[in-house]
């Protein structure tokens, strides 16, 4: 298995020589110390991806996108999982997009590019056109996904037990893995994934400024989606949105707004917003691509999640208290003041006694880890994928800089 | 003014405070408990309601209010006449509950809630450094002290802080008691965020001044209308819920809103007396010149005045057109009850002019 001997190979450049430093009594070393091994690192990793896709793929997209995490070694190694996975060769595409459709690829499409425009974790993206001259992108799901996201998620499984079985304080992760196999299954459906689009579109409909692609459905399979070609800047580019003159500080005020209409307000949301995955053209328009990844929240969470999030950004103790137990946290002993101890923790964090208003990345990686050390056991299913979104908003506003004010974001009006 | 009786023995002209003073509740004989939720402010031992963060904040109002006086300088008047009747007015939310129909006005109450919570955003607006853009000295002002507590004071009030609820969570309790803890309908936050969505980010009047100070005096402008328009709502709020007819705890619920609307007196002094000392000063502009105060704040009035008598009918009505018929169908007879909802409408045209129009030429 090679996620076995990927193990092995980390655990012996960062854990080896760790270890040999302690015995030799020196200091640890330093991240620029180990900028040499945090390369060699990625590129295993990388490699083992690349030769994986799926899951592991998913992976790398999110360490590449957290960069106030992880070392920019890795960060910048890993990037290319976003949407620069090395394609499958064009005979292999044609073959799979003719056997899907049925017919031959000059019945549909007047034009058909060879080389892919993008290539992720689960598909390849084309560009094409079709005979009524409209220009599309077509998404061809790699012809052997689906066996190895099932032999993925099986080792995944195993890794989580492993880790229970170790872990003093565990979180329960089988749950959240549950929840988040059930999507990973759903993600190869590409039927479900251009409804999905269909209805976050609908969410949008009085909102020119948050764009997602329509479906071509009557040309869609189960396995190939055919959709409106978009263009725009991968959100992450700083520099090249820089350069079409956009304010990164407002893209990512109107990534959080769209997120937050998503999650709190509809109930449905677009549940991977990894950097590939999103774009900003240069009249400040958001597009959303990829809604494989999609997630409905049960009646009424959305304003849980709301309270939630609202009486963290007001320091409402409380508050913060009420929602976590309306949205189906749990602590092991049934006593609330851990959950106070989790909200003072959180709040500790900021000096002035006020987030300003902002969801901050501290504040997401302070919520995992006051729940991992307290004993909260249960995580509800629903908060698992809504949590992973906040962890890559607060990676992707890390990287641009800015942080969003949720008040504002929430529609409390802008703040000076 | 409920914190009158408790500020007596401290100095009345004091101008200038600390933070935490301005922050002060002082004790209670009896804390508010709203709904089972632990709520700001409190009782006194006669059993009257004492506003939290008062002791200090509103004597200190006061005072700033008399030095304007005595300067000869004229308080901040928002015209009442422009404020718009609450839609549906208290006798057509009565006649929907009466009838059965209780969404539109769990709708509108849960609403009210989190615009009170959303008030804490007044402490995300940034301060710009007066004392150098304003010509005359600011010291011993409201305006001196708005980053110096009062902004903080009034998020506090707006939304709870720490182990207490503020006005979103006594909204709620007053809805909760009056409506017995109604279901709250799914599409409360879309609604709200959809009209969010569709609005423009607002162009700025005065390019010439300091962006944060433009920004600053634009939503503290912003704030006093709809602190002051809110009067009208909580009127509404009071009579509605306080009706044994509709409300399953008339005297509970009634007594909330009145504890909220006695909370918003101080937003409404500070904000009118910080906005009326720049009146009464001269502000710099970014390319050297002046710019009098008070066309600058009277400006900013103006559009916001203008734009709320606009929009504000129209967007409750709309708030409620696409969901009344619909909501309606719970009524033994539908029609028959829009019918009486129509007979029932306030008339009402904006006045024609807001009173802070631009002097010509
Ligand atoms: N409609 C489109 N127009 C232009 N480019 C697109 C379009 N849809 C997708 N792409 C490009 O193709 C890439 C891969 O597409 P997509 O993200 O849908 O595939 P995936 O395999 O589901 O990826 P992931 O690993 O993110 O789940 C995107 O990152 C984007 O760069
Ligand atoms: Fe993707
Ligand atoms: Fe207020």
């Amino acid at each position: 298995m090679r996620v076995a001997s990927l193990a092995a190979y980390l655990y012996a450049i960062y854990k080896l020589p760790a270890l040999a430093r302690r015995l030799l009594g020196r200091a640890k070393a330093t991240d620029r110390e180990l900028a040499p091994t945090h390369r060699r690192a990625a590129a295993a990793i990388l490699a083992t991806a690349l030769a994986m896709r799926g899951v592991m793929i998913k992976a790398c997209q999110a360490i590449a996108t957290r960069a106030d995490v992880f070392p920019p070694e890795m960060v910048e190694t890993l990037k290319q999982c976003h949407d620069a996975v090395p394609a499958k060769p064009f005979a292999e595409v044609r073959a799979a997009v003719e056997r899907e459709l049925g017919k031959p690829l000059g019945a549909v499409f007047a034009r058909f590019e060879e080389a892919p425009i993008a290539a992720a974790s689960l598909a390849q993206v084309h560009g094409a056109t079709l005979a009524d001259g409209a220009e599309v992108a077509v998404k061809v799901q790699y012809p052997d996904i689906e066996e190895i996201v099932r032999t993925d998620l099986r080792n995944l499984e195993r890794l989580c037990r492993f880790y229970e079985w170790f872990d003093p304080q565990p979180l329960e992760l089988l749950p959240l893995l549950q929840e988040l196999t059930r999507h990973l299954g759903y993600e190869l459906d590409f039927r479900r994934e251009a409804a999905s689009a269909d209805r976050v579109r609908a969410i949008f409909a009085d909102d020119a400024r948050v764009v997602v692609p329509r479906i071509h459905p009557e040309h869609s399979t189960g396995r190939v989606l055919v959709m409106e070609r978009v263009s725009g800047i991968k959100i992450t580019e700083k520099a090249a949105l820089e350069a079409a003159g956009l304010d990164p500080a407002e893209v990512v005020q109107e990534l959080m707004g769209a997120y937050v209409r998503m999650i709190l307000a509809a109930g449905f949301f677009q549940a991977d917003p990894h950097p590939g995955n999103l774009m900003v053209t240069p009249d400040r328009k958001l597009i959303l691509l990829d809604f494989g990844l999609a997630k409905e929240l049960p009646e009424g969470y959305g304003l849980g999640l709301f309270e939630l999030m609202f009486s963290m950004m007001t320091l409402n103790e409380s508050a913060m208290i009420r929602a976590f137990q309306e949205l189906g946290f749990e602590t092991k002993t049934g006593n609330t003041d851990t959950f106070l101890l989790i909200t003072r923790r959180m709040l500790a964090r900021s000096e002035s006694g006020s987030f300003e208003g902002e969801f901050t990345e501290e504040m997401t990686d302070e919520l995992f880890e006051a729940i991992r050390q307290d004993p909260v056991v249960k995580v509800p299913s629903d908060f698992v994928l809504v949590g992973r979104v906040f962890s890559f908003l607060s990676g992707i506003a890390h990287t641009l800089g800015h942080r969003a004010n949720v008040l504002a974001a929430m529609g409390a009006g802008p703040p000076g | 003014m409920s914190a009158a009786s408790d500020s007596a023995e401290i100095a009345p002209d004091r101008l200038t405070y600390a933070r935490d003073e301005l922050l002060e509740s002082g004790s209670y004989a009896a804390p508010l408990i709203a709904g089972g939720v632990r709520c700001h402010g409190g009782f006194d031992e006669s059993g009257a309601y004492r506003s939290p963060r008062t002791i200090h904040r509103m004597p200190a109002v006061r005072a700033w209010q008399a030095r304007l006086a005595r300067d000869g300088h004229a308080l901040l008047e928002i015209p009442r006449a422009a404020m718009p009747p609450q839609y549906p007015n208290v006798e057509q939310a009565a006649l929907l509950l009466e009838n059965g129909v209780r969404d539109p006005i769990v709708r509108t109450l849960t609403v009210i809630s989190i615009v009170e919570g959303f008030g804490a955003i007044i402490r995300d607006v940034r301060v710009p450094d007066l004392a150098s853009l304003v010509v005359e000295p600011i010291e011993g002002t409201a305006l001196a002290h708005l980053g110096g507590g009062l902004f903080e004071a009034h998020a506090r009030d707006e939304s709870g802080w720490k182990d207490e609820g503020g006005h979103k969570q006594m909204w709620e309790a007053a809805r909760d008691l009056a409506l017995e803890k109604p279901k709250i309908p799914g599409d409360v936050l879309l609604r709200m965020m959809g009209r969010q969505a569709a609005r423009r980010r607002p162009e700025r009047p005065f390019p010439q001044l300091d962006e944060t100070l433009e920004r600053m005096l634009a939503i503290m402008a912003q704030v006093l209308v709809v602190e002051i328009f809110a009067e009208g709502t909580f009127d509404w709020g009071y009579r509605l819920l306080s009706n044994p007819k509709v409300s399953a705890a008339p005297e509970a619920a009634g007594a909330m809103v009145a504890h909220i609307r006695a909370d918003e007196s101080p937003h409404v002094e500070y904000l009118r007396t910080a906005l009326s000392e720049v009146r009464a000063r001269t502000l710099r502009t970014v390319d050297g010149k002046t710019l009098s105060g008070r066309s600058v704040v009277d400006g900013l009035v103006h559009r916001i005045l203008r734009d709320v008598t606009r929009t504000r009918p129209q967007e409750q009505r709309d708030d409620l057109r696409d969901s009344l018929a619909e909501a309606v169908k719970v009524a033994p007879n539908p029609q028959r009850l829009l019918d009486e909802l129509g007979a029932l409408d306030t008339e009402w045209t904006p006045p024609a002019h807001t009173g802070f129009e631009p002097a010509a030429g």
